[in-house]
């Protein structure tokens, strides 16, 4: 069974999946610079659709491996 | 010369399609939201909702800017409510006058900003009355009451952001490059055209500075949009400044004499034109500019003073009233007083938005009242609620897309107004009492303010003429003590040009025409000192 990571801020308990959210937004925020540089909202005719999905799936590759 | 064939955009009941669009964007949001807020069982589910209400922009970069502050600023609010109820919670008297001095210190910080800067300001300030004061009784519980507006919140803004994403909301970007296009050709237009009388280059000049400046908020928003949002900011910040500095050139160029050697004067002319085409190619191609300038605003201290001591004593005066009163739903009233208050703070007339207000908040109640009473009548299932919201958050957004801006802010004002009466719960209370009690509560409170503002009334636009002069002349003093060299001197310009924008001019009088024709002329004369000292220096 896979045990989520606890985040507890100043004895206050916050749902693992706030800590998750979080992280995947500073990852794509960090990827941002990278993504520009491959030109990534040239390579699709929705780059919304597609930053979305990859926030989705960094987020659900947070969640199975930690 | 090159014509091009016009072709209509695609519209429907007089009204254009990208309008309904977002109608149909922003109830699918709201849909979204209160669906994953009743599944949550958070507390305030309709928080949620209004949360969209509030974030419905037509552009994804505007709503995503706009909800990166509303979640910094719920956090400060719900902060201080926590402080300020943990001091003042045994006197109530002490209490109120400290909401209305931290509301007064929003509204003086948002006087300093613009934008949703100036937005987040405020909402750090109404937090406190929604939290704080609506906890007036159970001061104990101020901290669930934080976590559950900042949980329903946080549902709110990733509703409207996964719904503008999927929903492919149009990027600011192609609407912000087209208007800086627009301007590029009105500048153009002005530097071709010959000196014509004082007055009216005067006022040509002013209105093209007070539309470059307007931009500003657009400006910073860009950011967030997508991986190539931060350089196209920074494309479209140095297009604005190139724009200003263009304006400047031209007019350098008619105050010469017709004798004068006008080459000098006419490159220069040429090479902010060029500096302004490469912004709009850098800007539409998500490449860097070869100039990155900032875009400093300029704000009056003294104006943003008064208006938070106003805002302060207008909910002193709201809450001695209720206070005096004693009614039983007092602090939900007070509430909205502090939000009207700090939402007219945004907007350049906060009187007028007072007015729209109160006409608002009997459309908005008919509203709600059509809805809950006679629409849904009763029903639980939340697929029947979702197609019973359609007709009125399309209605009210369609309406938000109008061109008037009296008829634009009507539309904001009765969805979310809608929303607070209507407050959609799980499981639907259908309770006539409160939807009256809410109903009557949100009249009363925008007419109380109306009075509170009558009493205690703005500044008159010939004393904001007066200091914002007074602040002109004394900035041109520090360039002449060459005190000021923290700025670019394009930067220094566009600073000049917020000034200007902010000069309030009525019908043209001739006092207007003079007061803009003095302020321009310490514009012009602050721009040649910087240019020349900046050559000196590379020279």
């Amino acid at each position: 069974m896979h045990s989520f990571s606890e985040l507890i801020i100043g004895d206050v308990f916050v749902a693992p999946f706030v800590g998750y959210a979080l992280t995947a937004l500073v990852i794509i925020l960090a990827l941002r610079p990278i993504l520009r540089l491959c030109r990534f909202d040239k390579l699709f005719s929705h780059p919304a659709v597609a930053e979305l999905s990859l926030y989705v799936t960094i987020l659900g590759l947070l969640t199975v491996a930690f | 010369m090159t014509t091009a064939a016009i072709t209509r955009p695609w519209s429907l009941a007089g009204v254009p399609a990208s309008a309904w669009a977002f109608g149909i964007r922003i109830w699918v949001a709201i849909v979204v939201a209160l669906a994953a807020a009743f599944w949550l069982e958070l507390e305030v589910p309709s928080s949620a909702a209004l949360t969209v209400a509030i974030l419905a922009l037509p552009t994804r970069g505007q709503a995503l800017d706009k909800a990166v502050y509303r979640s910094i600023a719920t956090l400060i609010g719900v902060t201080a409510s926590v402080a300020i109820i943990a001091i003042f919670s045994q006197a109530r008297d002490l209490l109120l006058a400290a909401l209305a001095g931290w509301i007064g210190l929003c509204v003086y910080a948002a006087g300093l900003m613009d934008g949703t800067r100036a937005y987040a300001a405020v909402l750090s300030g109404y937090t406190v009355a929604l939290v704080a004061i609506q906890q007036l009784d159970t001061p104990e519980h101020v901290f669930e009451s934080g976590v559950a507006r900042g949980a329903a919140i946080a549902i709110g803004i990733v509703a409207i952001t996964v719904v503008n994403d999927v929903f492919a909301a149009p990027d600011s970007h192609p609407q912000l490059a087209a208007r800086l296009a627009a301007l590029h050709g009105r500048v153009r237009d002005y530097a071709k055209a010959a000196f014509q009388n004082a007055a009216r280059d005067t006022a040509a000049a002013a209105g093209l500075l007070r539309d470059v400046a307007a931009l500003h908020p657009d400006l910073t928003s860009l950011a967030g949009e997508s991986s190539t949002g931060a350089v196209r900011g920074a494309a479209a910040r140095s297009t604005a400044v190139a724009l200003v500095a263009a304006v400047s050139a031209a007019r350098a160029l008619k105050a010469l004499p017709p004798a004068a050697d006008l080459a000098a004067a006419s490159r220069e002319l040429a090479r902010r034109d060029g500096e302004v085409c490469d912004g709009l190619a850098a800007l539409s191609a998500g490449t860097r500019p070869q100039r990155a300038w900032r875009t400093p605003l300029y704000r009056s201290q003294r104006i943003a003073a008064a208006a938070g001591i106003r805002a302060a004593a207008w909910l002193a005066l709201a809450a001695v009233f209720f206070v005096l009163a004693g009614w039983p739903t007092a602090d939900a009233a007070l509430s909205t007083v502090a939000v009207v208050i700090g939402l007219g703070a945004t907007t350049p007339n906060p009187n007028g938005f007072t007015v729209i207000a109160f006409v608002t908040a009997p459309i908005a109640a008919a509203l709600a009242g059509t809805l809950e009473f006679l629409v849904l009548d009763g029903v639980n299932e939340f697929p029947l609620l979702a197609l019973a919201l359609a007709p009125f958050v399309i209605g009210t957004a369609v309406l938000m897309t109008r061109p008037n801006p009296s008829l634009a802010s009507l539309g904001r004002l009765s969805l979310v107004f809608m929303i607070v009466i209507f407050a959609p719960n799980n499981p639907p209370a259908y309770d006539p009492q409160s939807f009256l009690f809410t109903s009557l509560f949100v009249g009363v409170s925008t007419a109380l303010l109306l009075a509170a503002q009558m009493l205690v009334p703005t500044e008159s636009n010939e004393r904001r003429q007066r200091w914002l002069l007074a602040s002109a002349r004394r900035d041109f003093e520090r360039v002449l003590s060459r005190r000021d060299r923290s700025l670019a001197p394009e930067e220094a310009m566009f600073r000049d040009a917020t000034r200007i924008a902010q000069i309030p001019v009525g019908a043209a009088s001739p006092r207007d025409g003079a007061v803009l024709a003095e302020a321009l002329s310490y514009f012009d004369r602050a721009a040649a000192i910087r240019l020349a000292r900046a050559r000196e220096t590379v020279s």
